[in-house]
């Protein structure tokens, strides 16, 4: 019997995702995995309780692994230096190609796990020599644009057995096989932010910088309390309200220049400075292992709740390519991933660095 | 190899219930219901059981009844004491770096309001350094405590040294027995202490169970206020089966003390020499003379100790990594810590606790397990 383990988050997707291993016939462990240590070194107990009465119920083992020191060093710290950079990381994508399928499932793999599992909303479609990474099937909940630095090696090893369900069915399953977790509330923000405060958070961590807010003709429009709280096409919080100058219309983040400690507003959201039909992105991944034909067109997420616009790429050095999409694109921020499509199937991504027009 | 054994080494975090008590609980509960506070006879009936078992309690501990107070945990009785402190006039209070989280945390917590405290160090065999206790001594020292044995690495402390220490400079001393009940012998160690805490589930008795011990006219404030129970220190309905059955799980500890404690010595020997014969390079931690028998607590360098834990959770054997927490991860040991381990002993080290239940046979069995592990 082939052994998996799944990593429990105390959440109703690996719930679901343990039950499902398990009622195909799989020998089905759960690993609950700590990625961050409070002071008081137990704050993920809530979680954990979750995780522990799911597994009770599915008469399956539950084990434990912290990871906060690799995550610390590894996904943490990237995640610091890239605001301090004034850019936008995404620390999601970070923890799945560090710790989940990387520590985690070399972890598993020496527990003498034949794969991994995850409640991930994606699907892994293996081809005659290949794995390909897909969108989920709730198209609402699709999460293939956090897996994209997964490798051959990583999707040979996994299983995402939610693949082919949507959130509704996921908790319908979890309510009938009684698992205590079917109307538990969705995560969100970042796991170890939780639902702390972001700005009260990241403050703990950084120096906080305040310094003016100027539109694009550099006036003094107000000050901010540090560029590490803005992001590119952010609306609110600006604190400098609409009906400055002629229009009534809201302002929008339209840039931030580091050297100046500024930050950039623009007003109106289809301002054109807030839109930009180019970008270069490095730091490559691709999912087959090799860069995919360029003569075709793609489609890309410059954000995980974007829709997917078509572009052309064009390779500009070994690790860095350009891309021009059909219509120009609402706030492009460096730092963030976009990850390429074509149609269905996940091909990679890389990281924005610039974009220009 | 049998699979179907079921090894539960891990009695310092808690051990099964005694076969003679859970019979006294099953008799007793469905009979016992009454509220010890009430004058009827169904009250007096319960407040009997509550005053026998406090009489016994003392008989075991070799203290007077008025002396004892029933708590719902070590932990609380822990509190309690340190809580005290609120209201006396020195709020200093000097402990040691091995405490459990029950006096450590506690601390924390209370320093706000108002109470200090300064923290001796260990050596590293997990022995509290004594003339590091007196230097700490303040002329607000209004408490020490030093448990009475370690539940980590099952160092025993000097508790006689401590008291002494205490005595001189006229500062109340407090032991937090929890380990040490039933394991060694308590009676000498009690009349050297002003306050000691101690709970039933470490013992075979239940949880939710605990009880301190105060020497007559030693000051301490009540903790929970309500209706004036257990002397006006503990409010609330007295947890009467609970109690009953503590009391007499540690009759049964202590009787059986000497017989429990030659078979988990010869369980730990056989242990000890079996793991030795399989590697050369374990680690044992704390103070092999002068420790809890049955306790070992060793590091295997090279493989975590979660890992280890959960290979072993696979087979059927119930270790823990000694400082595991509520979500049950373990991170590097405070106490290790403080003994000066290095971080990758301490993240390899777990412990094994054995018990009156446990056989060679088991032992045998969790010895071919290692050895499957470490020798593939």
């Amino acid at each position: 019997m082939e052994k998996v383990i799944v990593g429990m988050s105390g959440g109703v997707d690996s719930a679901v995702a343990a039950f499902l291993l398990k009622e195909s016939g799989y020998d089905v462990e759960g690993v609950f995995m700590k990625n961050w240590n409070e002071d008081d070194d137990c704050s993920a107990e809530e979680d954990y309780k979750d995780a522990l009465m799911v597994s009770e119920v599915l008469g399956i083992p539950l084990h434990s692994v912290n990871f906060s020191k690799e995550y610390w060093d590894n996904v943490f710290s990237t995640f610091l230096d890239e605001y301090k950079k004034g850019r936008t990381p995404n620390p999601d994508i970070l923890c799945n190609k560090e710790i989940k399928f990387k520590a985690f499932l070399q972890y598993c793999i020496d527990l003498g796990a034949d794969k991994i599992a995850t409640g991930h909303y994606a699907k892994i479609v293996q081809s005659k020599n290949n794995y390909e990474l897909h969108k989920g099937e709730d198209a609402n909940k699709d999460q293939s644009y956090f897996l994209y630095t997964l490798g051959q090696e990583a999707l040979s090893k996994s299983l995402f057995p939610l693949a082919a369900l949507k959130k509704k069915e996921i908790r319908e399953i979890a309510k009938s096989e009684n698992l205590s977790v079917y109307n538990k509330k969705d995560s969100t923000g970042i796991c170890f932010i939780g639902e702390r405060d972001f700005k009260t958070f990241l403050k703990t961590y950084l120096f906080e910088s305040p310094g003016d807010i100027v539109n694009s003709e550099g006036q003094v429009l107000g000050t901010h309390d540090g560029l590490m709280y803005y992001t590119l096409g952010q609306r609110q919080g600006l604190g400098i309200g609409g009906g400055h100058g002629e229009k009534n219309a809201p302002w929008y983040v339209s840039d931030k220049s580091i050297e100046k400690n500024e930050l950039i507003a623009v007003q109106g959201k289809t301002h054109p400075n807030l839109y930009h039909k180019k970008l270069e992105a490095s730091q490559l991944h691709w999912v087959s292992g090799g860069m995919p034909d360029l003569s075709q067109s793609y489609g890309a997420k410059i954000r995980y709740r974007s829709q997917d616009a078509k572009c052309t790429m064009e390779q500009i050095s070994k690790d860095k390519v350009e891309l021009t999409f059909q219509e120009a694109q609402f706030a492009i921020a460096p730092g963030q991933s976009v990850v390429f499509y074509d149609g269905d199937i996940c091909l990679g991504g890389g990281i924005i660095d610039s974009r220009s027009n | 190899m049998e699979k179907q054994l079921n090894c539960y080494f891990d009695h310092s975090a808690t051990t099964p219930l005694d076969l003679a008590i859970s019979e006294w609980i099953k008799r007793t509960q469905g009979e016992i219901y009454g509220n010890p506070s009430s004058s009827h006879a169904v009250g007096r009936k319960a407040k009997n059981i509550l005053e026998l078992a406090r009489k016994q309690m003392a008989e075991v501990l070799g203290c007077h009844s008025k002396e004892i107070i029933f708590t719902g945990s070590g932990t609380e009785a822990n509190n309690s004491v340190l809580h005290s402190l609120l209201f006396q006039e020195k709020k200093h209070v000097v402990t040691s770096a091995i405490e459990h989280p029950a006096i450590l945390s506690t601390l924390q917590h209370l320093e706000p309001l108002g109470l200090s405290y300064s923290i001796a160090g260990v050596d590293s065999r997990g022995k509290v350094n004594l003339s590091e206790i007196e230097k700490l001594i303040q002329t607000d020292t209004g408490l020490i405590t030093i448990m009475t044995a370690n539940n980590e690495v099952g160092t025993i402390q000097p508790i006689s040294e401590c008291s002494d220490l205490a005595k001189a400079h006229n500062i109340p001393f407090h032991s937090d027995a929890v380990q040490a009940l039933g394991k060694i012998s308590i009676q000498i160690l009690l009349e050297q202490v002003d306050l000691m805490s101690f709970s039933a589930h470490k013992f075979y008795g239940p949880k939710g169970v605990g009880c301190l011990y105060k020497k007559e006219n030693t000051n301490l404030h009540s903790f929970v206020y309500g209706g004036g129970q257990e002397s006006n220190l503990r409010g609330g309905t007295e947890n009467i089966i609970g109690i009953g059955a503590m009391a007499l799980a540690a009759q049964l500890a202590v009787e059986q003390i000497k017989e429990t404690t030659d078979h988990i010595k010869v369980l730990e020997y056989q242990f000890i020499t079996g793991i030795k014969t399989i590697r050369d390079d374990i680690v044992f931690h704390g103070n092999s003379k002068s420790h809890i028998p049955g306790l070992i607590s060793f590091a295997a360098p090279g493989m975590d100790n979660q890992k280890l834990l959960t290979l072993l959770d696979r087979e059927n054997i119930f270790v823990s990594s000694g400082s595991a927490c509520h979500s049950g991860l373990s991170t590097p040991s405070k106490i290790l810590e403080a003994m000066d381990i290095s971080e990758s002993l301490n993240l390899s080290t777990i412990r094994v606790s054995f018990g009156k239940h446990n056989t060679d046979k088991e032992v045998q069995y969790f010895l071919s397990v290692l050895k499957k592990i470490w020798m593939g």
